[in-house]
């Protein structure tokens, strides 16, 4: 391989590596070593909360989802397949999770449809329930994807003023960004080693061929 | 390099770099002025060119939504589809409602008042809610059903359904503790937002056995026609299950019907109907004449399919029991204690009426061969008089 190549190859690598190692170690920094990645949004209109299959299910592991009214009432905290709870909702007003955004931690919420949701809590469409007062929390498994997670008033008081939380932690995804840490400075530290060699070694042949002409002259 | 060395080649470059100002070859001149050769000085360029664009195709994978490297390390992926092949129930899910619902059937049929209803309400559904008020109502002149709901606190579940559409169905099995035949439940929700209740129940008529039915977790598909749960085709069997109870209903009409290549196995359950009801005409003979017809509860049918591809059918029939009294003939009816307490009347001058209803249960083989009544259950629910 031409010395040319080989350096243009080596600098190629050395910046994929660092990239490899900023990335990593930013995502070592957020996940943190439980390799949890958390979400919220709080929504000020009345009607219920929905999370629905396409955040829920994005990633293969058990979602936590919290539900919190900031005026202490009851809640009622439900998942059930996406198309039961399309029609149980129907167009009752609701604010949908539209968006994640990491690392930011911040959920998009989407409102629709008007009046006062009816009370879902008889159905037996639900999966997972749970309800609680002030807060209620749900451990979602992926088992029965595409679910969707509902979140209403547990009592005669609308739902208004509510967060939803949403928590996805699994150690591996640590373990995974530590590796693509170590991998890229390694790639990096490789690389740019090689390069500095060859620019030694390109410096000396310089000095060489300078002292060879002036011998020759 | 002497020190007077460096200071004339110092000298030297600033000339050059005045000179460069005017120069043509820049490269060059760049080269020798970072005291590199101008081959190199390129080979440098092309490798910042080359990482500048690698690092702004990194930058833009990873901005794009599902590609970038926080989606590739925390493996998002896209909601999978719904199993429209599996059940919409767990089987968890499935027992808990079996309980809550059983529960509320005990409760309704053994304490009174407002509450009573309201927990029938909660338990019973349609047909299945008339006919246990009726059993209610005429508990102090009916013997309760030896295999009462509180008698059988482990009800067995055989199937559930397929699929996320409506209406949905549980089918269950109850053995009361202290023997007694087993009988069959059919819970129903038409909906996503009403919950799951007994539509009907009825007792196996013996010698008769349920064929098992597909894995729980994949749920029984019902035998639909797609206008609901009315059957008016039943694709795949040996006779539509509408057609079947029709036939059914009408070969129990008295007086009597012939039914020409009838679908359907002979049965205790008709044979005593129809019994009872030349009983009935023979007694009131001489006073009334008398008739009973049998007719299909419309949206009462439900077809499930079992693991062999055989149905098994629930319906529900209503037979009415008519008397016309004959000019100047009056009947007593003390001896009829169900019609008393229905009707508050113990003598009829002009006509009277009973409403019963059927509960059968029909095993449909899907090739060949008759339909064979699995399960049958009758309750008095209204009469009339004058």
């Amino acid at each position: 391989m031409p010395a040319s190549t080989r350096r243009a190859l080596a600098a190629v690598v050395a910046v994929m590596g660092i990239v490899l190692l900023v990335v990593g170690a930013w995502m070592v920094f957020l996940l943190g070593p439980s390799g949890e990645a958390q979400f919220s949004a709080t929504s000020k209109a009345p009607g219920a909360l929905v999370v629905p299959s396409d955040v829920l299910n994005a990633v293969d592991v058990p979602v936590r989802v919290t539900a919190t009214r900031a005026d202490g009432g009851a809640v009622f905290l439900a998942a059930a397949s996406s198309t039961d709870v399309r029609a149980i909702l129907a167009t009752s007003a609701a604010s949908t999770v539209s968006g994640v955004h990491f690392p930011a931690g911040r959920l998009d919420l989407h409102a629709s449809g008007a009046g006062v949701p009816a009370d879902i809590r008889t159905a037996d469409v639900w999966r997972l329930t749970a309800t609680g007062a002030g807060s209620a929390g749900l451990l979602v498994d992926q088992s029965r994807a595409p679910e969707t997670v509902v979140a209403t008033s547990g009592d005669a008081t609308a739902l208004t003023d509510a967060t939803v939380t949403l928590t996805w932690d699994d150690p591996a995804w640590f373990f995974e960004a530590l590796a693509m840490a170590t991998i890229g400075a390694v790639l990096a530290a490789f690389s740019l080693n090689d390069l500095w060699q060859g620019r030694v070694i390109a410096v000396r042949g310089d000095v060489a061929e300078t002292k060879t002409s002036e011998a020759t002259t | 390099m002497t020190r007077h060395d460096l200071i004339t080649k110092s000298v030297a470059m600033l000339r050059l770099r005045r000179d460069d100002l005017i120069g043509k070859d820049l490269i060059g001149k760049s080269a020798a002025r970072l005291r590199l050769r101008r081959d190199d000085l390129i080979r440098v360029g092309r490798v910042i060119v080359v990482s500048v664009v690698c690092v702004v195709c990194v930058v833009m994978i990873a901005s794009v939504p599902r590609w970038g490297a926080t989606h590739v390390l925390l493996g998002i992926r896209e909601a999978p589809k719904a199993n429209t092949t599996s059940a919409p129930l767990t089987v968890d899910q499935a027992k808990r409602i079996l309980a809550r619902t059983f529960t509320a059937a005990y409760l309704g049929e053994t304490t009174s008042g407002a509450a009573a209803q309201a927990q029938l309400r909660t338990a019973y559904t349609g047909e299945g809610l008339r006919g246990v008020s009726g059993r209610v109502k005429l508990a102090s002149v009916q013997p309760a059903v030896s295999a009462s709901l509180l008698l059988a606190p482990h009800p067995k579940l055989l199937a559930v359904s397929r699929g996320f559409g409506f209406p949905r169905f549980i089918i269950a099995q109850t053995v009361a503790s202290d023997g007694g035949l087993p009988i069959l439940h059919l819970l129903v929700s038409p909906d996503a937002a009403t919950p799951y209740r007994i539509s009907m129940s009825a007792e196996m008529v013996p010698p008769a056995t349920v064929e098992p039915f597909d894995r729980l977790s994949s749920g029984s598909p019902l035998v639909t026609n797609g206008t609901g749960p009315q059957l008016t085709n039943g694709t795949g069997l040996t006779v539509a299950p509408a057609t079947l109870l029709n036939l059914y209903a009408a070969q129990m009409a008295f007086p009597a019907k012939a039914i020409s290549k009838a679908p359907f196995v002979a049965d205790s359950f008709a044979v005593q109907v129809r019994a009872g009801a030349a009983g009935a005409a023979g007694a009131v003979a001489s006073q009334a004449t008398y008739t009973q017809v049998h007719a299909v509860v419309p949206s009462s049918v439900y077809a499930v399919r079992q693991a062999s591809g055989d149905a098994l059918v629930f319906g529900v029939l209503e037979r009415t029991d008519s008397f016309a009294v004959n000019p100047g003939e009056n009947v007593n009816t003390v001896a009829n204690k169900a019609f008393v307490l229905l009707t508050g009347k113990k003598l009829v001058t002009k006509a009277a009426s009973i409403t019963t209803l059927e509960f059968v249960v029909f095993a449909v083989p899907r090739s060949t061969g008759q339909a064979t009544l699995v399960a049958a259950r009758e309750q008095i629910v209204a009469g009339s008089g004058s």
